[in-house]
């Protein structure tokens, strides 16, 4: 299964994660900038409109007749007076007290509404109140109107006059889409500067990424030993965790070297015997069973040498690899169950059950069957009737002690019985290579064998290993 | 005494069947973890060498089917390399026995010698019936300490018989536990080969039960 590509790229993911963010808010300044314009325009229209009013109630008389009066010479605005101008003003009676005469729109008009008449939807006003209202104007255009009442001579109860003045909103909504558009046009212009910059950012910042990349390459094809090179403290402790795994690497393949070339050197004197033996062995009067036994003398040889560095090549492969565990007393048992069944007819008697579910070896569980395996075999040969396996730790490090009840090993022996390819009794099978096999791989391990005499009698073998 | 040899590599099954056959074995042989399940389950064996490293079912596999079946003859491992962990799957797997791979020989035969006898109760390599003395390392026979001279076959009759002590051994397991199965079994060469046995042994060692076949008799004199 494929990831969608944004997933498998970090440039992408991060390009999209920044443009979301930019889209999200260039939209909202945008929505935020065109609503506080349109605001502030609304107002100072409406501020303008009210002026308007103000004036023309200031010039709102009445003639003898009670008629009211409006000396337009004193209306300065030229567009009071050219028809359908934008900008108009009535007068209308509302009615009065005395109660002579009812409503009456538009008594009088400002000369730009010519001969329509605003319709105000009939409302009641406190004396000075403001009132706006939409409405359509006379050529069907949208207005704005402001009204208010007026009672010229409230102490005779005269009648009551509504005051309107409108005007035209077409302009204002001109100016407003103006500002849409540049808005736009900005806000735009700032998202594509940011997404460069992003761009540029998300460049530069997964730079050194590319130069880790080169190193990784100029290192395949063997131009370079190890990565270097300055990169950003975010990225160090991946090139020093590279580093470290290429330095056990080189430790890896030089120990290996040094133990294949071990091994053929052993290997050789085994062969250079074989070939002596065969070319006796062509002579007339050849003895073929003396070359029999030369050829097993040297096969069992070179098997000893063969098995020898094999377990060290696997002791030394586990060396410095942290994390590994082995659990004692699961090892020791199943080495018990084969001893009991192997030597069945002895009817030994085989116990490893002080052992402390948790305790572990810090090492790969074979070595420890190994090293264990090879004590316990050994005790096993041994003893006239029990083996008994313990062990403790002490904070770091592993005792494992086996003993048996044997004849045990005479103090001047115990060096010889831990030599490479030492056999004390020739007349119990093993290779003589066990005792010694074990102290090897526990000294690997920074441990170490030890052997003494055993309270029951026999020999007990110490084994000291890293505790997990 | 019939043997099972499970081994794939032919330039070891091969020079092993020889050796084992000239200690006195019957020997079936099988190539493959398949073939040897099937001869495990349908044919007496008295011991088995078993290989852990086998084409189309591993050996520990097959261990454990016998024994799951019943079959509860002595097994031998073979392990490759000295790993213990295998020695542990394999006798937890129903082994009786392991030898490490490379081995000698007479070390071979004296496992098979031994879980043989330890199949049958028997604690030492000397097996003594009365005068007569059959020991199991060497192959000889001797009477009073008078060595016997015994054909292969002579030898595998005798040693099975002294083996059971005691028990009535019938004349079709008889030809079972002394041929390999592609030999041509006539049950008839039991009786001539039992008949040339008792002349090379002191008079009436060896009974005839009738109707069910043959037993070593009651000691007559003690050495």
């Amino acid at each position: 299964m494929n990831a969608p590509r944004w997933q498998s790229s970090l440039r992408l993911r991060l390009l999209l994660a920044t443009l979301l963010a930019l889209l999200l808010a260039l939209g909202l300044a945008g929505v935020m900038l065109s609503r506080l314009f349109d605001e502030q325009v609304t107002r100072q229209f409406a501020q303008g409109l009210q002026a308007q009013l103000d004036q023309l109630t200031a010039r709102l008389g009445v003639d003898a007749d009670g008629r009211p009066q409006v000396d337009t010479r004193t209306l300065s605005d030229p567009r009071w007076t050219r028809p359908y101008s934008g900008l108009y003003w009535q007068i209308d009676r509302v009615g009065d007290r005395g109660g002579d005469a009812g409503p009456q729109r538009g008594v009088l008009r400002s000369r730009s509404l010519w001969d329509a008449v605003l319709t105000l939807p009939d409302d009641t006003l406190a004396d000075g109140e403001l009132h706006r209202h939409d409405l359509p104007g006379p050529d069907g255009a949208p207005l704005l109107a402001l009204e208010r009442s007026v009672a010229l001579d409230a102490a005779t109860g005269g009648p009551r006059w509504r005051l309107v003045v409108a005007a035209d909103l077409a302009e204002t909504q001109a100016a407003r889409q103006r500002f849409d558009r540049l808005l736009a046009l900005s806000l735009g212009a700032l998202g594509l500067l940011l997404a460069l910059a992003a761009w540029a950012q998300v460049a530069v910042g997964l730079a050194p990424l590319r130069t880790l990349q080169q190193g990784l390459a100029a290192l395949q094809d063997g131009h370079r030993a190890r990565l270097d090179g300055a990169v950003p403290a975010e990225v160090q402790p991946l090139v020093d965790g590279f580093n470290r795994v290429l330095d056990r690497n080189d430790e890896v393949v030089a120990r290996a070297r040094t133990q294949a070339g071990n091994l053929a050197h052993a290997i050789k004197t085994p062969l250079a015997a074989l070939a002596q033996a065969a070319h006796a062995a062509r002579r007339p009067g050849a003895d073929a069973a003396a070359l029999a036994a030369q050829v097993d003398e040297q096969v069992a040889l070179a098997q000893r040498q063969v098995d020898w560095h094999l377990k060290r090549a696997r002791a030394a492969a586990a060396q410095g690899r942290p994390g590994l565990r082995a659990p004692v007393a699961g090892a020791a048992e199943g080495l018990l169950r084969v001893m009991g069944r192997v030597h069945a007819e002895r009817a030994l008697d085989l116990r490893a059950d002080g052992i402390a579910p948790g305790l572990q070896f810090a090492g790969e569980a074979q070595d420890l069957q190994e090293m264990l395996g090879n004590l316990v075999d050994n005790a096993c040969k041994w003893a006239r009737t029990a083996v008994q396996v313990s062990a403790t730790a002490e904070g770091r490090v592993l005792r494992l002690v086996v003993d048996d009840d044997g004849p045990g090993i005479a103090p001047a022996q115990r060096d010889a019985a831990l030599a490479r390819g030492t056999r004390l009794d020739e007349t119990v099978p093993g290779s003589g290579l066990g005792l010694a096999i074990v102290q090897e791989l526990a000294q690997l391990y920074g441990g170490g064998l030890a052997l003494e005499p055993s309270p029951r009698g026999g020999l007990r073998a110490v084994l000291t290993l890293p505790a997990a | 005494m019939r043997l099972l040899l499970v081994e794939d590599e032919p330039a070891l099954r091969e020079p092993l069947r020889e050796g084992l056959a000239e200690a006195g074995y019957a020997v079936d042989v099988a190539a493959n973890g398949r073939d040897a399940l099937h001869l495990g389950l349908t044919e007496p064996f008295d011991a088995v060498v078993l290989d852990l490293g086998l084409p189309q079912l591993d050996g520990l596999s097959v261990l454990r089917r016998w024994r799951e079946a019943g079959r509860m003859m002595p097994v031998l491992i073979l392990t490759a390399r000295d790993a213990w962990h295998e020695k542990v799957a394999g006798i937890d797997a129903g082994a009786d026995d392991y030898l490490t791979k490379p081995f000698h020989h007479e070390e071979l035969l004296a496992r098979v010698r031994a879980l043989i006898r330890r199949a049958q109760g028997l604690a030492s390599p000397l097996l003594q019936h009365g005068a007569l003395v059959l020991d199991t390392r060497s192959g000889r026979v001797s009477v009073n300490g008078q060595p016997v001279v015994l054909t292969a076959l002579e030898f595998r009759l005798l040693a099975y018989l002294m083996h059971r002590p005691g028990t009535v051994v019938s004349r079709s397991e008889l030809t079972e536990h002394l041929y390999a199965q592609d030999f041509d079994r006539d049950s008839n060469t039991i009786e001539v080969f039992v008949g040339r046995l008792r002349r090379k042994l002191p008079p009436d060692s060896i009974e005839t039960v009738r109707g069910l076949g043959y037993r070593l008799a009651a000691p007559a004199a003690g050495p």
